[in-house]
């Protein structure tokens, strides 16, 4: 029968270019012109109307399972083309590097400023700040620093004129607060500092500080050691220890160095604490009577504590730096290091 | 203040070892430093804080060990024994002209001294503190002021004009030679003692070459004084001149001490040069008042937070050398010794007990919650989205020193007048409070172009100062943005360099975050190329600028490559920014999308162009974007084209094609009526 070779002839076309079929474009072609209104396999079925009952039924029966069979065919590979197995994964190496997008860096002390204040904030602290150009008053003889006294020589500060200096502690702001503000209250005072010291790897005439104040009723010793205590812990880990040493400041007494084990030898002795397992970090103390009466609060209704800590200290230990000039070298190298 | 092991032996009783004893020293407040080992003996060096004085001597460290250790302490006999009978010498008056400067003077003559080398003892101690033996007359004064903290002087009698000794202030231009051979011109005001003639010593600075004590000495005056802490500090600060016995002085002496002191080392001297201990004068009274502070033990406990026993707090008083008295179970009187002046109050002495009980014994509470609102928060909040954005847009941030040379000051004068400069500033390079961030920009730039890093997008984030004649002091927040060599680079786009549009955008898209936005003007500043002015929309104010630095500027930071910077002050963008906007309810309806090529003059604004379609939109434009600007090929050269693709909309319907392109046509007539463009 003419007609069954015919549509043998169209089975082999038909697998001939479907084995070479790629994409979804060719393929859709090929349905077109193999199953299409006017493909070759309708063109075929339409040539039946001149053949016999019989012939027409027995070639009609291969046509239409012909069709059937190059539909799934076709369907078949168009699943197989949209999983994109071949064509469209082909040209990717997976080991290529990828386009990275630009992301950019905070300079260590904004970070290290910033991972402070958190632990603050969250014991209920709230953030003040001040002038970094200020007068004597407000560094000085509001707490209780007076002129031409040897405690002024830890505080050797840059002036602007005989009355204006540039700040040699945040612990100006902590007069401001007490001035504008009544207690209770816990504030953290982060700000930019100055001291007339060369330059060298661990001194800078420029650098950050944050203090903090609490002033209530019945703020105790006891409760500026707990604070302290878990600022320690969350900024340098759960095992880190903290010990108090008696010391002396002008605007709190009783006062304290606060030393934490050292974070490098866990206490051991390395080069990093000078070999005595302890690292200072801290200053700290009870508000002193002297400086609530500067800011005419009553002394004997208010007690306070008050801590200051270098920023720049404690972001050298957390990163192991050893040189503070790198913080304001600004080296591009540095800096990326700091995520 | 060096501390001899074997030497503080002798006064108290302790069974530790140096080791052990640096320890509890420094955890009762006398921190030591270093320990090390000097023939035989351990010779620590101390940290002794300034209120402190009564430690910068054996004798008050030694007491420091007792309290720590709640052990005995042994002082040494401070009376002149009596079998050294008074023997008769020459008569000395001493005047004190400035009793503020000097309210306690004494003197006293020793005569027929053999001056020669010190006993061992004398000598192996002061070495051990490392002072220098020079003659037994000296040494001896030198291991008092070791001792007892009193700083003594011996002059040649001999050598003294007249028998006046006077206290006195410095007339102008006088001169004097001090024992370290060098001339010092005094200024009035400055405390000597003088004989008939002339200054024989800086009063508790430093004595005069004339009188020192030499081999040749057969006759001493050993003095023995009180002076005011400020003026020995105010003194010896304008003389560049600091000695172990000003370094007292500055602090404050024991007044108890002036005359026991005088009597020891008098007894000493005598016994080391073989003298006779003559008359004792004094001027002057050394006023000391029996201070006693009321301890209210309770109280005390509460502020430590820790219950303190009545006997513990008492035992350490009394080993501190104070007296207790006062039967009551919450109430001390407690009677301060002359050495401790710095104890005023009822917290000096918390401090005391707790330094003594050891901090580390307090226990660690916690405080209760003080609720309060954040105030002040919202600049706070800005900020730190202004970090949160220029980070994310792939900046790394800088910090620069504020302080910069005036030479450098003046490269940007242009913008920045009115500086602050310091009074003592430490080198000239440090001198000016810089009034703009582009000299630490600039720095940080040039630094790693130097080191080879050519790809920088920097900012910071800090304070510019000034001060307006005659007006206050300024400190205002101000970003700055720098840009250069590659901003974006990979295998696959390849490399293209930063240019103006970056910097802009990033502006822009800061500003947007903030829900600020700015107009860009041009502008002239003298260290920029291409300069964009900055205002806040509605405002009349610039805020900043941007663009690229000359090539002259450049230079002067030696850079070789195009940098591109900003800066923008933040106070008015710190208070204006909307960090919690309404809700905008989205498009429900589409938006019908239209393109416009223009061409027109090169140097017609695009601003203008966007206002003019913004403008004859009839409120029904969604947006305007420029899609492309072509200058080049088929385009006059005085000519440029933009490409603008605008979206229509509407809320509440949406809008016929006849509607969108009615408005259409009416923007191209707007924009040929105004600026005589043409269309692509």
């Amino acid at each position: 029968m003419e007609i069954l070779n015919k549509l043998d002839k169209i089975k082999k076309d038909f697998e001939k270019v479907l084995a070479k079929c790629r994409d979804i474009k060719t393929l859709e072609e090929i349905r077109i012109k193999f199953t299409g209104r006017k493909g070759e396999l309708t063109n075929v079925l339409r040539s039946l109307a001149d053949l016999a009952a019989e012939e027409k039924r027995e070639a009609g029966k291969v046509a239409n399972t012909l069709k059937n069979e190059f539909l799934e065919r076709l369907k078949e590979l168009k699943e197989s083309l949209e999983s994109d197995a071949g064509e469209k994964g082909a040209g990717i190496d997976v080991t290529l590097p990828g386009i990275e997008p630009r992301v950019g860096t905070l300079h260590p002390i904004t970070s290290t400023t910033k991972r402070i204040n958190e632990i603050f904030i969250s014991l209920g602290f709230r953030i003040a700040e001040g002038p970094e150009i200020e007068s004597e008053f407000y560094n000085f003889e509001a707490l209780n620093i007076p002129l031409d006294h040897p405690s002024r020589d830890a505080f050797d500060t840059f002036y602007i004129d005989d009355k204006y200096l540039l700040r040699s502690h945040t612990s100006n702001v902590q007069v401001h607060v007490m001035q504008n503000q009544a207690p209770p209250f816990q504030v953290i005072m982060p700000g930019r500092v100055y001291r007339p010291d060369a330059v060298d790897a661990s001194h800078s005439f420029m650098f950050h500080q944050v203090e903090g104040l609490m002033v209530d009723k019945d703020v105790k010793f006891s409760d500026l050691k707990g604070v302290l205590s878990i600022f320690c812990k969350s900024m340098f880990g759960e095992d880190i220890k903290m010990r108090l040493r008696p010391h002396f400041f002008p605007f709190t007494e009783p006062s304290a160095e606060v030393d934490i084990s050292c974070i490098i030898c866990k206490g051991e002795g390395c080069r990093v604490c000078s070999g005595n397992g302890w690292l200072e970090i801290l200053g700290a103390g009870m508000v002193n009577p002297k400086v609530f009466e500067a800011v005419g609060y009553d002394p004997d209704k208010y007690t306070g504590f008050a801590f200051g800590m270098g920023v720049e200290r404690i972001a050298m230990l957390l990163y192991g730096i050893e040189d503070i000039r790198l913080f304001y070298e600004n080296d591009i190298r540095f800096l990326r290091q700091f995520k | 203040m060096k501390l001899s092991y074997q030497w503080l032996k002798e006064y108290v009783n302790i069974n530790v070892s140096a080791e052990e004893l640096a320890k509890e020293l420094t955890m009762s407040g006398s921190e030591v430093e270093a320990i090390e080992e000097v023939g035989g003996d351990k010779v620590m060096s101390l940290e002794i804080t300034s209120n402190r004085p009564d430690c910068l001597n054996i004798i008050g460290l030694a007491r420091e060990a007792s309290a720590v250790f709640d052990t005995d302490l042994h002082l040494p006999s401070m009376e002149i024994p009596a079998k050294e009978a008074r023997a008769k010498g020459p008569r000395v008056e001493c005047i004190i002209k400035n009793n503020d400067l000097c309210p306690c003077y004494t003197a006293r003559v020793i005569t027929g001294v053999q001056v020669q080398e010190a006993s061992d003892r004398i000598k192996k101690h002061i070495l051990a503190v490392s002072l220098r033996p020079v003659n037994n007359v000296v040494d001896v004064t030198n291991f008092c002021l070791m001792e007892m903290g009193q700083p003594l002087h011996a002059f040649d009698l001999d050598k003294i004009e007249g028998d006046k000794i006077i206290i006195r202030g410095a007339v102008k231009s006088e001169k004097i030679v001090t024992i370290d051979g060098e001339e010092r011109e005094l200024r009035p005001g400055m405390l000597v003692i003088a004989d008939s003639k002339r200054p024989i010593a800086i009063a508790g600075i430093m004595g005069g070459k004339d009188t020192e004590v030499t081999g040749s000495t057969k006759t001493i005056l050993l003095e023995s004084a009180y002076f005011n802490p400020i003026s020995i500090r105010q003194t010896a600060r304008a003389l560049g001149l600091a000695s172990d016995s000003s370094y007292r002085f500055e602090r404050g002496v024991d007044k108890g001490m002036i005359a026991r002191a005088s009597d020891r080392s008098a007894s000493i001297i005598a016994e080391e040069t073989g003298g006779k201990i003559c008359e004792f004068y004094d001027a002057g009274k050394s006023d000391i008042e029996k201070k006693v502070i009321e301890f209210d033990i309770e109280k005390a406990g509460k502020m430590l937070g820790e219950r303190l026993e009545k006997k513990q707090v008492e035992r350490i008083f009394q080993r501190l050398g104070m007296t207790v008295s006062g039967r009551g179970s919450k109430n001390l009187s407690v009677g301060i010794p002359t050495f401790r002046e710095d104890l005023k109050n009822q917290v000096d002495l918390v401090e005391e007990v707790a330094r003594i009980y050891g901090y580390h014994n307090v226990p660690a509470t916690m405080t209760k919650f003080i609720p309060q609102v954040k105030r002040k928060e919202h600049p706070r909040k800005v900020l730190e989205k202004l970090y949160e954005t220029l980070s994310a847009a792939g900046l790394n941030e800088i910090m620069t020193y504020s302080l910069i040379s005036e030479a450098t000051s003046t490269r940007f004068s242009s913008i920045a007048k009115d500086t602050v400069s310091l009074k003592n500033p430490l080198s000239e390079e440090q001198k000016i409070l810089t009034p703009q961030l582009l000299d630490g920009m600039l720095r940080a730039i040039s630094w790693n172009i130097n080191r080879k890093n050519k790809d920088l997008g920097f900012f910071e984030i800090g304070k510019i100062y000034s001060c307006a004649r005659g007006k206050e002091f300024s400190e205002v927040p101000a970003l700055s943005i720098g840009l250069s060599g590659t901003l974006r680079s990979n295998w696959q786009e390849g490399e293209r360099g930063a240019n103006f549009y970056d910097l802009k955008g990033i502006l822009e898209k800061t500003l947007k975050v903030l829900r600020l936005s700015a107009d860009f003007s041009r502008m002239q500043i003298d260290f920029l190329a291409s300069c964009a002015g900055v205002k806040l929309e509605g405002d009349g104010q610039h805020i900043g600028f941007l663009g690229e630095v000359s090539t002259k500027l450049l230079n002067e930071y030696d850079i070789d490559q195009p940098v591109y910077i900003c800066q923008i002050k933040l106070d008015e963008i710190l208070e204006k920014s909307v960090l919690t906007n309404r809700y905008h309810a989205v498009a429900r309806f589409p938006s019908s999308s239209r393109d416009i090529s223009i061409l027109c003059d090169k140097a017609l604004a695009s601003a203008e162009i966007r206002k003019t379609i913004l403008e004859s939109g009839e409120e029904i434009i969604r947006q305007v974007k420029l899609l492309d600007v072509y200058e080049g090929e088929q385009i006059p050269p005085d000519k440029r084209s933009l490409s603008y693709g605008i979206d229509y909309g509407l809320d509440t319907r949406t809008l016929t094609d006849e509607e969108v392109e009615a408005v259409h046509s009416k923007i191209k007539e707007a924009l040929i009526k105004q600026f005589k463009v043409g269309f692509r």
